[in-house]
């Protein structure tokens, strides 16, 4: 008998398989009680409401939202570049200062990144209250932490030969520096600096429907109300302020060598800086402290939480995220690969851009309508919206990709599908599947979302002792969900490393 | 009698177990112009890169001016300069910035900053990209769109522009045409120090392959697996000395 072979290929489909146990106990759970609900949020979409008072709030709650995520934005990249900086070999090959800095810095990255904006969010409005700056503060916290390590990734790939080339010129240490990164920060600027702009303004939506602002806070309200009709007015502007956005940001281009431009750039810098800093002070001691029970609650607190159900909590937590990857990871290509024709790209390309668009808490309310909260309904939720995102990137890699294997093997009589398969779809497995490594990372995060509306993992537990002011609880549970992240960036690392 | 510049003393280096440098004793004048001759993988390069201190010797000392070069200040050490191989220039730079880097030991975190802006003078750097024969048609090209003669004279400017006392330089001749081979080598030996002996290295130690650019030299040292077999005077080179290094 033939051995069975696991190509990249094969890998790219195999995932798919939890549907089977996911498949199971959403059919178990299914209920009718808000079929009509479903339907009426459904058609909604096709008649949403459109008239002056709305359209003022739109405008509005938009610009909320393109503030809170501007300015956290502004302030991430800019920070950001600095902690990657100070967390790549480079900074400390030029100071000689002991590798044990570079590792500390790396780890207390880590932890910080491995923690969901959602969840530093929750956190801060506990302690201070609901405040327009907290959502900037929740996104800059982990984004500032995300952003230093694409920049630090990019700082190690400078030759070590331009290092010793510049070192041996013996000039001033800074200068030695400021030469050696200058470009590599630049480039990662212009590579992923609108990129991450965008995924801003995507978490200032989500911290909305947690009560920041914005648009998301309108999106929730509407929900929660069954204003179906208004919910879709707040989502199609939503869709069109990212159409009009990508739009832009395509249309901006860096210049390096225009002077005007530079500096003002770098004014901007430093300007940003300094009220960052500002900022930051006056928010230490002006800030009311009221509804923080002090930092000594954290320790008198005791917790409640069994240690069955702690450990139970991180499993649900770890099988949420498994579940969702193999969704996130086998869907697109699933479906593209079975519905390969122009018309049915077009529907599967507006469906995939309505999963990305509609926040996961939303996407998880709508389908509570017809099943019961479980393990598998927050899977399913946080597995669509991902393969709405990695459905995108298959989507442009399989646009641009040479197309003569496949015409090829189409002219040999075999079939549509096989030919899309193996004459398109098997060039990209392996830089898809890479992709997804990544994006596990990311969806491992984002348990806490799904959990916390979902009542699964520790997401849900989070929410639960931060109501009850639990201190002790919040921290433990932080620390667990903070090494379950880590934990999968590690994993993740590897097979990212041995796939590209 | 000429002051010694530079000096090994029983330098050895050892690199994954294998013994790259052995027992190596040097002393360099101020002012000899030295030719460095051995085959492929002799020594010839890390020679170079413990003289200005790139790479730390397992066992044994390095003098600068009589001083332990650990223990020079960066002023001190900004007194050797090099010209690498493999060039080493910076491929998302221009070509005049990068032969600005040359100038970093000289100028403040300033001059650093307005150089990467394009903002700083260039006039010093295209005075001595002119001395290369390098077109003014090239000086705001990246590195990287630069051809591989382009390039070398890139780094021989950023070398020339340090106005060091010591130049030492590994294969500088390669990718260069006949006709420019000696333009370099009387930039590097000769011609500018007669125009002006203070800009010009004092000290020159040059790795070399090709026996025809000898003439100008000095001295010349051999070495041959990470042992220096000979450092005579140029007048007293045999065929017998290149038999045993080649």
């Amino acid at each position: 008998m033939n051995k069975l072979k696991l190509n990249y290929t094969s890998l790219s489909f195999l995932p798919i398989l939890v549907c089977i146990p996911l498949g199971y106990q959403l059919i178990n759970n299914i209920h009718f009680g808000g079929f009509k609900l479903f339907q009426e949020f459904l058609i909604s979409a096709f008649n949403p409401k459109i008239d002056n008072e709305i359209i003022i709030t739109v405008i509005k709650r938009l610009n909320e939202t393109i503030l809170i995520g501007f300015f956290s934005w502004l302030v991430s990249i800019i920070f950001g570049a600095f902690f990657g900086i100070i967390s790549s070999n480079i900074f400390y090959k030029i100071f000689n200062i002991p590798n044990f800095f570079y590792r500390t810095i790396r780890f207390f990255l880590t932890i910080i990144r491995s923690i969901h904006e959602v969840v530093w969010g929750i956190i801060l409005m506990q302690i201070y209250g609901i405040n327009f700056s907290i959502g900037i503060i929740a996104i800059c916290i982990p984004y500032i932490a995300v952003n230093s390590k694409v920049f630090a990734e990019q700082l190690e790939t400078i030759d070590y030969k331009s290092f010793e080339s510049i070192n041996q010129i013996n000039a001033p240490k800074f200068s030695s520096l400021l030469t050696l990164i200058w470009n590599p920060i630049i480039n990662t600027f212009k590579n992923f600096g609108l990129y991450r702009l965008e995924c801003s303004i995507r978490s200032s939506v989500i911290l909305g429907l947690f009560g920041i602002g914005g648009i998301g806070t309108s999106i929730f309200l509407s929900f929660q109300t069954l204003n179906f009709r208004e919910l879709w007015t707040y989502l199609w502007s939503l869709a069109i302020l990212i159409i009009l956005s990508g739009l832009l940001f395509k249309k901006i281009k860096f210049n390096t060598k225009n002077k005007i431009l530079s500096i003002f750039f770098i004014a901007v810098f430093f300007i940003t800086i300094l009220f960052s800093f500002s900022y930051f002070l006056y928010f230490i001691f002006n800030i009311n402290f009221e509804n923080f029970n002090s930092v000594s609650s954290l320790f008198k607190s005791s917790s409640d939480l069994g240690l069955f159900d702690f450990f139970k909590l991180i499993l649900e937590t770890i099988i949420l995220s498994l579940l969702s990857t193999g969704i996130a990871i086998s869907l697109p290509p699933l479906v593209i690969g079975i519905f390969n024709s122009k018309s049915s790209k077009f529907f599967i390309k507006i469906f995939a851009f309505l999963l990305r668009l509609i926040p996961t808490p939303v996407i998880l309310l709508t389908l509570l309508t017809f099943n019961n909260p479980s393990l598998s309904l927050a899977a399913l939720t946080l597995g669509l919206h991902n393969a709405g995102i990695t459905s995108k990137l298959l989507f442009t890699n399989l646009d641009s990709q040479d197309k003569r294997n496949y015409i090829a093997m189409k002219s040999l009589g075999i079939s549509k599908k096989t030919s899309w398969l193996l004459g398109l779809f098997s060039q990209q497995a392996k830089s898809y599947l890479a992709y997804c490594a990544y994006r596990s990372d990311i969806i491992i995060r984002e348990t806490a979302i799904v959990g916390v509306i979902g009542s699964v993992g520790l997401g849900w537990q989070l929410q639960e002792s931060l109501s009850s002011f639990a201190w002790q609880e919040v921290t433990i549970v932080l620390i667990a969900y903070s090494s379950i992240a880590i934990v999968g960036e590690l994993i993740n690392g590897k097979i990212k490393n041995s796939l590209t | 009698m000429n002051k010694t510049v530079l000096e090994l003393k029983n330098i050895s280096y050892k690199y994954k177990n294998n013994l790259i440098l052995n027992k190596v004793n040097l002393k360099i004048n101020s002012g000899e112009k030295i030719a460095l001759l051995g085959k492929s993988g002799s020594g010839k390069t890390t020679l170079i890169s413990v003289l200005n201190g790139t790479i730390k010797p397992t066992q044994g000392e390095v003098k600068l001016f009589n001083e332990s070069f650990e223990e020079l200040d960066r002023k001190q050490k900004s007194k050797i300069t090099t010209i690498w191989q493999d060039l080493r220039l910076i491929g998302d730079l221009s070509a005049e910035q990068n032969v600005n880097c040359g100038l970093l030991a000289k100028n403040n975190f300033f001059f650093a900053f307005k150089n990467l802006l394009n903002i700083s003078s260039f006039k010093k750097a295209h005075k001595y990209m002119e001395l290369c024969r390098l077109h003014n048609s090239i000086y705001d090209k990246k590195i990287r769109k630069l051809s591989g003669g382009q390039k070398q004279r890139v780094a021989i400017a950023r070398s020339l522009i340090q106005e060091s006392n010591i130049l030492l330089a590994d294969e500088p001749f390669n990718n260069l045409d006949p006709k420019l081979i000696t333009t370099i080598k009387n930039l590097m030996l000769e011609s500018v120090d007669k125009n002006d002996t203070k800009k010009s290295p004092k000290t020159i130690l040059v790795a070399l392959h090709r026996l025809d650019l000898l003439n100008d030299f000095d001295k010349v040292i051999g070495i041959r697996d990470g042992k220096i077999f000979f450092n005579i005077k140029r007048n007293n080179l045999k065929k017998i000395h290149l038999e045993k290094i080649y």
